[in-house]
């Protein structure tokens, strides 16, 4: 609403702290339009800002229940954005509070990369998986040089707008990296995601997290099902050796110092390229460099984007061309008896757990507490709502639900890691409780 | 300063010096001087730290804390201007602790915040309940149009002794940029040159040989102002690739600036102790009350 740079926001000054009228501000400023969905921290709605005319999403911030103000997920992720403006990453528009709650206004993301992949019916070119990768570590590579660790890194924070551009968004759980020794939680990423260092239970880590997770989001790119599927924290260090083979501390020295380290038993590596029988040999070579054990030799996000993978043929495809799912039918009206007018898979009700949280396309809850959160307050109509509701709807629905080929869900942060978490991140290592 | 200060909202923020310090119209009206706005400033500083020191809090968390109470009356282009009179110094002070330890990732509960300005204060003025608080933060985050990434002197200042080989005068060097937060300069010049002014006093304090520490700096700056006049980009880039060994480079940029800053500082020690300060109990009493109860309006 305000902003110190006026030139930037075409809101500036428009509302001092002395408006009488924030009530009406939502009305005045914002048309509200239906629901997108319910997140980590608040309802999440579609509105029109009749200032621009832009198609907005606004995060409806819900106080904590512990009077304990403002959610500290949320204030996390206004600090960050309003130091990260760039092409590749989410904007966050405004923020406003009303009736007590705090507002968080962001650009309308139509879909995420997450469905994308999902898309049976979309061929990605290696072209496209090219042109994704590289907005992904355009985006990732800002934050870096700003000293932020995205530290959540998966397809589904990687929205994607109306013109194509992959945004990276949801900063809930990053944080700035500035010093050296400081101690972080290693509870971060979705299990999937999660590089071997964190695994092993490391608390110094850097930008090297990130980087292997985006390793894990092209290799998903490219056989179009996530790549290292762990059941479980120890399972998913067994998929990662079955793939790259035991590391041996030749080639991870710091491995063995690691607070988790056990032994594992020696599996050899099998070639990348039985893995990946369609990659090219410079896209293979990225992975590895990507997937090296060792954080410390790992390629950086700057140099992958510099890697001869992204100079040599094919080109990236332009981010207009990009397939993306159908988006649907463009509807004037918004009016909740057309739900079922809208074509578009039948969503049949997916069981506990593997619903894909709540639609919400933006995707910009917060994915610590989503997958309860959509169990808590999405019943089946709801989601089959949701699903036909808006005419800009992309359709991240979960298509195995629908067409009957489940994969195994994907693991947000569970719940033994939330209370782990809740602890350890919110309350960080360096963290000086009293008492 | 290990993060990217030069393309932080805290760079674009700084404001010219004759725009801080500036007493709030409304403020104003009510009869307030400069000199007392400066004062409970100075107060009101003095008070985020006792509180700070008894929730025991990083020092990071308090210079933040300090800097978003300076912020909230300093006036902002496109952002409506803060007066004492509408937001109570008393409340806003303990609700900037209470954002700044959340925001720099060190959460202090506003049930113990409320419980040692209990114990601290016996004057009700500035007692609050931790509703008030709650709801005060709200109206902080807006007032700070919701930038809250803040730097400090203390990394750089680190990196420059260590760089300099002068780590014995840390602790005094320390404790300057810690009185720096008594005045506005956060709000003014970039952290590293007021960690410069520091050292430049902590220097002459000590009477160190350092004349060729600053001048091989001097050296260095001259050859690459010249560059950075015309290219600021370069100057991003050098901090970026190579933060400190290039970035020493930089430091002296505003070799004047420094000592002008070095001056200022000095200057404020006087004011301070003419305005009766003690560095331990902060503005007597006597001088902060008749001054806080011009602000009062009864809502």
């Amino acid at each position: 609403m305000m902003t110190m740079m006026p030139a930037s926001e075409p809101t500036a000054a428009a509302v001092g702290d002395e408006d009488p009228s924030l009530s009406k501000r939502v009305a005045d400023r914002y048309l509200k339009r239906e629901v997108l969905g319910e997140g980590t921290y608040g309802v999440v709605f579609k509105a029109i800002d009749t200032k621009t005319g832009q198609t907005v999403a606004i995060k409806k911030i819900r106080l904590g229940k512990y009077k304990e103000g403002v959610n500290f997920t949320a204030l996390r992720e206004i600090k960050l954005l309003k130091e990260l403006k760039d092409p590749n990453i989410i904007e966050l528009i405004d923020a406003f509070p009303h009736k007590g709650n705090l507002h968080l206004v962001f650009e309308f993301m139509e879909s995420d990369l997450e469905a994308v992949i999902r898309d049976r019916n979309i061929v990605l070119s290696p072209s496209d998986i090219k042109s994704y990768l590289q907005m992904t570590l355009k985006g990732l590579s800002y934050c870096h040089k700003k000293w932020v660790l995205h530290r959540d890194m998966k397809p589904n924070n990687l929205l994607i707008a109306a013109d194509g551009q992959l945004k990276l968004a949801d900063f809930g759980l990053a944080r700035i990296f500035g010093s050296p020794d400081r101690k972080f939680t290693h509870q971060v990423f979705a299990r999937w995601y999660r590089a071997p260092e964190l695994l092993f239970g490391t608390k110094q880590y850097g930008a090297g997290v990130d980087v292997w997770a985006a390793g894990c989001i092209f290799a998903e790119l490219l056989l179009r099902r996530p790549f290292l599927q762990g059941s479980s924290d120890i399972d998913q260090l067994g998929k990662i050796f079955a793939a790259f083979g035991t590391p041996k501390p030749s080639q991870w020295p710091d491995m063995v110092y690691l607070p988790d380290y056990v032994e594992y038993q020696y599996v050899p590596a099998p070639p990348l390229r039985s893995l990946f029988p369609m990659a090219s040999d410079d896209a293979l070579d990225l992975l590895s460099k990507m997937f090296t054990y060792d954080p410390k030799a790992r390629i950086s996000v700057q140099q992958a984007l510099e890697h001869r993978y992204f100079s040599s043929v094919p080109a990236p495809t332009k981010p207009s061309l990009l397939p993306r799912p159908p988006r649907k039918g463009d509807s004037l009206n918004h009016r909740p008896s057309e739900f079922n007018s809208q074509e578009g898979p039948l969503v049949l009700s997916p069981p506990r757990k593997l619903r894909r949280v709540t639609v919400h396309h933006e995707g910009l809850e917060g994915h610590v507490y989503q997958q309860d959160k959509a169990d808590e307050h999405m019943g089946e109509e709801r989601h089959g709502e949701t699903t036909g509701q808006s005419g800009n709807m992309p359709m991240s629905i979960d298509l195995g639900a629908v067409f009957g080929s489940r994969p195994i869900p994907r693991p947000t942060l569970n719940s033994a890691d939330r209370s782990h978490l809740k602890r350890k991140l919110d309350l960080d290592a360096e963290f000086e409780y009293p008492q | 300063m290990a993060a990217n200060f030069w393309t932080s909202s805290h760079c674009k923020l700084l404001l010219d010096p004759d725009k801080v310090d500036v007493v709030p119209l409304l403020d104003k009206e009510k009869g307030l001087t400069q000199e007392e706005f400066r004062l409970i400033k100075i107060h009101m500083t003095f008070y985020i730290l006792k509180l700070a020191q008894q929730v025991k809090v990083r020092q990071r968390v308090i210079a933040t804390a300090v800097t978003y109470f300076r912020r909230v009356y300093t006036r902002y282009v496109g952002i409506s201007w803060k007066s004492m009179t509408e937001y109570d110094p008393r409340l806003v002070a303990p609700t900037c602790l209470y954002l700044a330890s959340k925001a720099e990732e060190s959460t202090v509960q506003a049930r113990l915040l409320v419980f040692y300005i209990k114990k601290m204060c016996s004057d009700e003025k500035y007692r609050f309940e931790i509703k008030d608080i709650l709801e005060m933060e709200m109206k902080l985050l807006e007032a700070l149009d919701y930038y809250l990434v803040v730097y400090h002197p203390y990394r750089p200042l680190l990196q420059l002794l260590q760089d300099a080989g002068m780590g014995d005068l840390t602790q005094v060097a320390w404790g300057l940029v810690n009185d720096t937060y008594k005045m506005d300069l956060i709000l003014i010049y970039p952290p590293y040159m007021i960690a410069l002014a520091c050292i430049y006093i902590a220097v002459v304090l000590k009477e160190k040989e350092t004349t060729a520490w600053f001048e091989e700096l001097r050296v260095d700056m001259n050859v690459v102002s010249l560059i950075l006049e015309h290219l600021s980009e370069c100057l991003i880039f050098l901090y970026e690739s190579g933060y400190f060994l290039n970035l020493k480079l930089l430091y002296l940029r505003g070799d004047l600036q420094v000592k002008n800053i070095a001056i200022e500082i000095l200057d404020f020690y006087d004011y301070f102790n003419l305005a009766g300060g003690d560095p331990q109990k902060g503005i007597p009493e006597e001088r902060i009350n008749p001054a806080l109860a011009k602000l009062v309006t009864k809502a």
